[in-house]
């Protein structure tokens, strides 16, 4: 049971404060505080224990965000509520920023109300929420020029509104009640976090992807939405079909609001969603990736003359030509006590730096189109260097972004809201890769 | 400055004024934006407690928002202004009658968190209509309210009856009163552990499971919790429910995830395990498992510390998932240790390469600290799987060849441990070892590479010099290499004798006689007289042959396993501390125990790592690193401490029978045993006092009539001696286990009651008090008759005996082997567990008379099938009537001991294979006595 509910600033000031259970005093927000900036690396942050009040906090927006327990409950249960409160103050102020928070404080009070009583936690659902809630939300829009690019050309449909501006969705869900200039927008977007480790000897080791289908709703009344999927996805190991382009994934797991009933013919899943974001789908696959790693690394690496390692890394991309890997980045970890290095790069948009603290060397891709190949030459400069110490170079690993591009092969095939829904609505459909680790071993 | 530290932790004067005039203003706007404004400062920790009068002015409104922000008010100031308070009681009872359900609901969640006494009898009428409320809404918040209401007046809650009113709405219409009900009634009935609030049965985990289906999210992990609260009567029903519980495996909530893994995990130890339906169970618990591991790293850690100790539990649920612990790259480190962790706990025979090759990489990273563990973990796995250990060991000579300074500390470190476990086998790699030898700077490296070549000397050619170049700086070495080089020059010396004398009396004065350590000055003292008066004694000792440290390394402690399995997604489970180690009170003390499983044949084949008997426990085995388990199973190899009756068949009878009397009345007022022996009540409880009467039936000897007369013509003649034999005390808990508390004890029957006798040394640098033991449920309800009378602190170095009375009125659980004891002592330190074996002798009663028509009675009332025939050849009646009296008194013993068993199998917990496993358990003794007992128990087997 939840003693305690606080947001704090990254400053510690205190934005919110609710105690649910009278049982511990208010210091322990500094006790708190105290801890959490005084934790050293290898202590866990999780769950801290101060005498007989244990915190469990999640840091979103640059705010802390803790809930404090004198029982057993479960972290879990805690975790995940105070990432869904921090999620929801997002749907509800518009944005997660030390400001928003602060402006709307007496609708997040409302809010925690609904949300928890007496520890208990009672609902997340935004559904059930906006029965109940009165408090209207202050919406502190940052100043943005790109809100100014939008406007005028003479209405005409620049390719610029054709991309769902990327603010469209840090907006308040209950627009004001006078102002009916809402939008009825619906955004999906297909996330993949890809995994990959790349033997010394380019064999793939592992890989895997977790994905999810997400989506954030603007329609002021529910109403049920089909999404259609690849009509040939197949779930789970044993199901191996015949031809080789079938999309697959191990495991998946949905949202409780939706309805599988046509999952299992046609791929569609049945969901009315509530105001503000959720997570629909997720999915994972292990092992088998249908198509390539989007990246090759063909390294060597070798002594030269006495104090120098050189480096040469050669850098595939096997994305189709049309797509391209967005800030690119790879990082090389080189023998301790390295102190300059000099570069050739193939490209002056790429840079290269030594970083002496991570004792690794970092290469930067703003664009990296698909089918191309990069090569960049590291000399490293090592004071006392041994042949030991070319054992410290590697394991590369890299981060990346591939826009439009989901390495499953998931597809939304049709986003179809029912003919009930009044009113014009736009529908978004966004796909996005990211690397969460990918490791290539020297 | 007075004004400026005002300024600080209240609001100005002025600000309050300009607040008042504002809150009194008539506009609502005005009102709300004031209202707004008061709390804003109370966010931020102003006093703004002198409004109170004015904001509960602005309560009667018919605004909601405006109601909540007042509300909102009240509830943070009612406390510290009761009186005021007061004045808001009226209008709460009022909006309880509101129209508006929004408003009820509002007005009774308010009145009970405002934790003023006053308040609460105000607050009965309008819950108890609100429990009752048509709108669900108002319903599921009076149930919250039942809660909150019991934590400020329990006594009150009771008499208004609201108990039941709760207990109703477990079968509300509504799901989420269903689920509130049911979190308040968890809670209350924590507080109460005996008092059966939460009454579960079928029907209502029936109407549960129900409820499970349709409530949100954070409604079904309180119904989950509460499932796990339930014994389910048998294998199928535990079937079903985990039937049922299955589906949430899926949900996309982890905590929901965990909660239903808890449920399974609990229930599952009830399904035999050749039913298909285990099987299915196992494998439907690993997806969700792996799938938590994509979670942020929050979660991603609470999730590893579970799985943790399901691995441990069941390791074959995991068995094939071993790459998704594999670590990336941009994990954070503790999430990385623990991988680490479970990837050595799953490493098999199977998988040992690719968890080698994975190692081999993470030595090489930037982490320092993973890097450590990285390299102690490659260890680990040459100790856990033999087959691995060659492969291990050319990886870490790999390493060390990178020379790099911590990688080859650690690797020495672990080869040191390797060496332990295969002894003879690896020596090739001391040479390259020794190479290193400048280059350890860190205490434990220095002392493991000392260890090497003390334990080596003889076939390193220079461990004379090698040692000697440690001995120069000896003042400046830590302690740990201090004494290791002590032992390991006399280990040298003992070795090569000739050329090392000088060596050996250098290192003995230095540890002797310039060292202020007691330790090292010790020992030294002890190797200087062992080989002055006898050096073959030293060579005996010095170079014994070392016991083999186990493969199982760190295992959590079966009993405190269990516990934490049944506490799996709590905070218990992240700290792998039971709850009782830190949660205060009387709340989530009570120590939860998994079920146990159908079919007894089965426990035995149980493969679970840490469950295994002490029958299987390799002989001269001893953990590595703090490793309770293994002492554990290393004291059962004590002798067995039985009481041997023909040691000393003194004449003590007299003596003894009459406390045998008292020990009846104890036994029988506890257990309703039958067949009741004339002893008088009244001593039960003075323990050990001398009884004054003697029990009636004493003394006078039945007539003679048949053969079997004789069993009961031993009236005054022979009887149990009093303090009948007593094994020397063993020692149960190692100091180093302990944070330097070592237990050592035995039991004892003394005059009838069953005493535990404890050793306890303090072997620590401070001062320990506040002694307190506990002992687990038990095959035989043993548990302390008082508290352990520890009255002085116990100092650093000193023992202290204790003699602890145990009565047989503890809760019962039946233990595998029969005759375990799982112990926690606590003292101001921390907690510790242990468990130890008592001789079922102990249980025995002195007295064994029995009314020779009972006794025949009893004899007809067993089947005669279940009689079993066989000669007995150890019995030389020929040294004369005392071996007969002895029989005699056995039988006549037994004859009393037949209703204690009897009285075990009233509760239905043993059956016959128990009983056989009992005498097989190696609780008897050899010879006539052994063939006597087996006999008696055969026959009084109940089917």
């Amino acid at each position: 049971m939840i003693s305690q509910i606080f947001i704090l600033s990254s400053k510690g000031d205190h934005l919110i404060y609710k105690d649910f259970r009278g049982e511990a005093s208010k210091d322990s927000i500094n006790v708190f505080y105290e801890r959490v900036t005084a934790l050293s690396g290898d202590q866990t942050p999780v769950v801290m224990a101060h005498k007989d009040l244990h915190f469990i906090h999640v840091k979103q927006g640059g705010l802390y965000w803790v809930a404090s327990t004198k029982t057993n409950p479960s972290p879990f249960t805690i975790i995940e509520f105070l990432n869904r409160l921090a999620a929801l103050t997002k749907d509800y102020c518009g944005s997660l920023s030390e400001k928003s928070v602060r402006m709307n404080f007496a609708l997040i009070y409302e809010l925690l109300d609904e949300m928890v009583d007496f520890g208990y936690i009672q609902t997340t659902s935004t559904d059930i929420l906006k029965n109940f809630i009165q408090t209207e939300a202050v919406s502190s829009k940052p100043f943005s020029l790109f809100d100014l690019s939008n406007v005028g050309l003479f209405g005409a449909e620049t390719q610029q509104s054709k991309v769902a501006p990327s603010v469209a969705a840090s907006r308040p869900i209950m627009s004001s009640r006078g102002e009916q200039g809402g939008k009825n927008e619906i955004f999906v977007d297909v996330i993949e976090r890809l995994s990959v480790v790349i033997g010394s000897k380019g064999v793939l080791m592992k890989s895997d992807i977790q994905g999810e289908i997400r989506i954030k709703c603007f329609l002021p009344t529910s109403s049920e939405m089909r999404i259609g999927l690849n009509e040939e996805l197949s779930i789970g190991k044993s199901q191996l079909k015949g031809y080789s382009s079938a999309v697959r994934v191990d495991e998946c797991r949905f949202h409780q609001a939706v309805k599988l009933d046509e999952f299992d013919t046609f791929r569609i899943l049945k969901v009315c969603p509530s105001q503000g974001e959720q997570t629909v789908m997720q999915y994972q696959l292990c092992d088998e990736l249908p198509c390539a790693p989007p990246f090759q690394l063909f390294p060597s690496v070798q002594k030269d003359y006495v104090n120098r390692v050189l480096i040469f890394l050669k850098l595939r991309c096997d994305l189709p030509p049309k797509s391209t890997a967005l800030n690119v980045s790879i990082t090389v970890p080189v023998p301790k006590g390295s102190v300059s290095m000099s570069q050739e790069l193939s490209s002056p948009d790429q840079t290269a730096e030594l970083q002496p603290k991570n004792k690794a060397l970092l290469w930067e891709i703003p664009r990296f189109p698909g089918g191309a190949q990069l090569s960049a030459l590291f000399k490293v400069d090592v004071p006392g260097l041994s042949s030991a110490s070319l054992l410290e170079v590697g394991p590369v690993s890299m981060s990346f972004e591939l826009a439009k591009q989901t390495c499953s092969g998931l597809q939304i095939r049709f986003l179809r809201l029912a003919p009930s829904q009044t009113g014009l609505s736009q529908r978004w459909v966004r796909y996005v890769t990211h690397s969460d680790s990918y490791t290539i071993r020297i | 400055m007075t004004f400026l530290y005002l300024g600080h932790n209240c609001a100005t004067l002025g600000e309050i004024f300009e607040l008042k005039a504002e809150l009194n203003s008539d506009k609502k706007e005005k009102k709300k934006e004031a209202v707004k404004k008061v709390i804003a400062s109370m966010t931020v920790g102003k006093d703004v407690s002198a409004l109170f009068p004015d904001v509960v002015n602005c309560m009667q409104t018919d605004n909601l928002e405006l109601k909540k922000l007042v509300y909102l008010y009240l509830m943070n100031y009612a406390k510290s202004q009761p009186d005021m308070a007061i004045m808001a009681v009226n209008t709460f009872v009022k909006d309880c009658e509101d129209p508006n359900p929004l408003i009820r609901a509002l007005a009774v969640r308010t009145m009970g968190c405002i934790r003023v006494d006053k308040i609460t009898e105000y607050l009965c009428e309008p819950l108890r209509k609100c429990l009752k409320d048509e709108d669900p809404y108002v319903r599921k918040t009076a149930a919250v309210c039942v809660a909150k209401l019991h934590d400020i007046n329990a006594q009150l809650v009771e008499d208004q009856g609201f108990l039941d009113t709760l207990k109703d709405l477990i079968s509300d219409s509504n799901p989420m009163v269903v689920a509130n009900a049911v979190a308040a009634l968890s809670e209350i009935a924590e507080s109460h552990p005996n008092s059966n609030l939460l009454d579960l049965n079928p029907q209502t985990i029936n109407k549960l499971l129900t409820a499970l289906n349709e409530c949100t999210e954070w409604g079904q992990i309180f119904i989950l919790d509460c499932l796990a609260n339930y014994m389910p009567r048998d294998d199928r029903e535990s079937q079903s429910i985990c039937e049922r519980v299955t589906p949430r495996l899926s949900h996309a909530n982890s905590a929901v995830v965990l909660s239903a893994v808890k449920v399974l995990m609990k229930f599952m130890e009830m399904l035999p395990k050749d039913l298909d339906y285990y099987g299915t169970l196992l494998k439907k618990l690993a997806p969700p498992l792996v799938t938590l591991l994509s979670a942020e790293a929050e979660l991603q850690y609470v999730a590893l510390r579970n799985i943790n100790l399901i691995v441990q539990k069941r390791p074959e649920i995991l068995k094939h998932e071993m790459k998704v612990f594999f670590v990336k790259y941009n994990d954070p480190i503790y999430v990385k240790l623990e991988k680490l962790d479970i990837m050595i706990r799953l490493a098999s025979q199977a998988n040992i390469a690719q968890v080698l090759a994975e190692l081999k990489e993470y030595a090489t990273e930037v982490d320092v600290d993973f890097v450590r563990k990285a390299v102690r973990a490659i260890g680990r796995c040459a100790i856990k799987v033999e087959q691995s250990a060659e492969r291990c060991v050319s990886t870490l000579l790999d390493l060390i060849q990178t020379k790099v300074n911590y990688v080859v500390q650690e690797a020495i470190v672990v080869i040191k441990d390797i060496f332990r476990k295969y002894p003879n086998k690896y020596e090739s790699v001391i040479a390259t070892l020794c190479e290193n030898l400048d280059s350890l700077d860190e205490p434990e490296a220095r002392a493991a590479m000392i260890w090497i070549v003390g334990e080596y000397a003889e076939r390193i050619d220079n461990a004379d010099e090698l040692l000697e170049s440690f001995l120069e700086g000896f003042h400046d070495e830590s302690t740990q290499v201090q004494l290791q080089l002590l032992t390991a020059i006399v280990k040298l010396f003992l070795k090569k004798p000739t050329e090392t004398q000088e060596l050996v009396q250098q290192v003995l004065s230095l540890a002797t006689q310039d060292s202020d350590n007691p330790d090292l000055r010790d020992r030294g003292y002890i190797y200087w007289r062992l080989l002055s008066t006898d050096p073959v004694a030293a060579k005996e000792v010095v170079l014994a042959e070392k016991p083999l440290i186990s493969e199982e390394t760190d295992l959590i402690e079966p009993t405190l396993l269990e516990e934490l399995i049944c506490h799996i997604g709590t905070l218990a489970s992240v700290y792998h501390k039971p709850p009782s180690a830190f949660v205060e009170g009387s709340r989530g003390v009570q120590h939860k125990r998994l079920p146990a499983r159908a079919g007894s044949g089965e426990s035995a084949e149980s493969p679970d790592v840490g469950h295994s008997g002490p029958s299987e426990a390799p002989p001269a085995v001893i953990p590595s690193q703090g490793d309770l388990l293994g002492d554990l199973l290393n004291l059962d190899l004590a002798p067995p401490t039985v009481t041997v009756p023909s040691v000393q068949p003194s004449m003590q009878m007299g003596a003894m029978d009459l406390l045998g009397g008292g020990l009846d009345s104890l036994v029988c007022s506890s257990r309703a045993l039958g067949g009741d022996i004339g002893g008088s009540p009244s001593m039960g409880a003075g323990l050990g006092a001398a009884p004054a009467a003697m029990p009636a039936s004493l003394g006078s000897a039945p007539t003679v009539g048949g053969g079997l007369g004789d069993l009961f013509d031993l009236g005054g003649g022979v009887g149990m001696p009093t303090g009948s034999y007593v094994a020397p005390k063993t020692v149960w808990l190692l100091a180093m286990k302990a944070k330097g508390l070592e237990i050592s004890g035995t039991f004892a029957r003394r005059g009838g009651i069953i005493q535990m006798d404890l050793s306890l040394t303090n072997k620590a640098m401070s001062v320990m008090t506040d002694f307190a033991i506990q002992f687990n449920r038990n095959s035989f309800g043993l548990a302390p008759a008082g508290p352990m009378q520890v009255l002085t602190p116990l100092s650093p170095n000193q023992t202290i005996d204790v003699s602890l009375p145990l009565s047989m009125s503890g809760p019962v659980m039946k233990m595998e082997p029969l005759n375990n004891l799982q112990v926690a002592v606590k003292n101001n330190i921390d907690v510790f567990y242990f468990s130890c074996q008592y001789p079922l002798s102990l249980l025995f009663v002195e007295d064994g008379k029995m009314d020779r028509q009972v006794f025949l009675a009893t004899w007809k009332d067993i089947p005669n099938d279940n009689e079993a025939q066989f000669q007995i050849k150890d019995i030389h009646l020929n040294s004369g009537n005392r071996n007969k009296y002895v029989l005699d008194r056995v039988l006549q013993n037994y004859s009393k001991k037949t209703n204690v068993f009897r009285d075990c199998m009233q509760k239905q917990m043993y059956d016959s294979t128990s009983v056989d496993s009992l005498v097989h358990d190696s609780l008897l003794l050899k010879g006539s006595y052994d063939a006597i007992l087996k006999i008696i128990i055969w026959c009084n087997r109940i089917c």
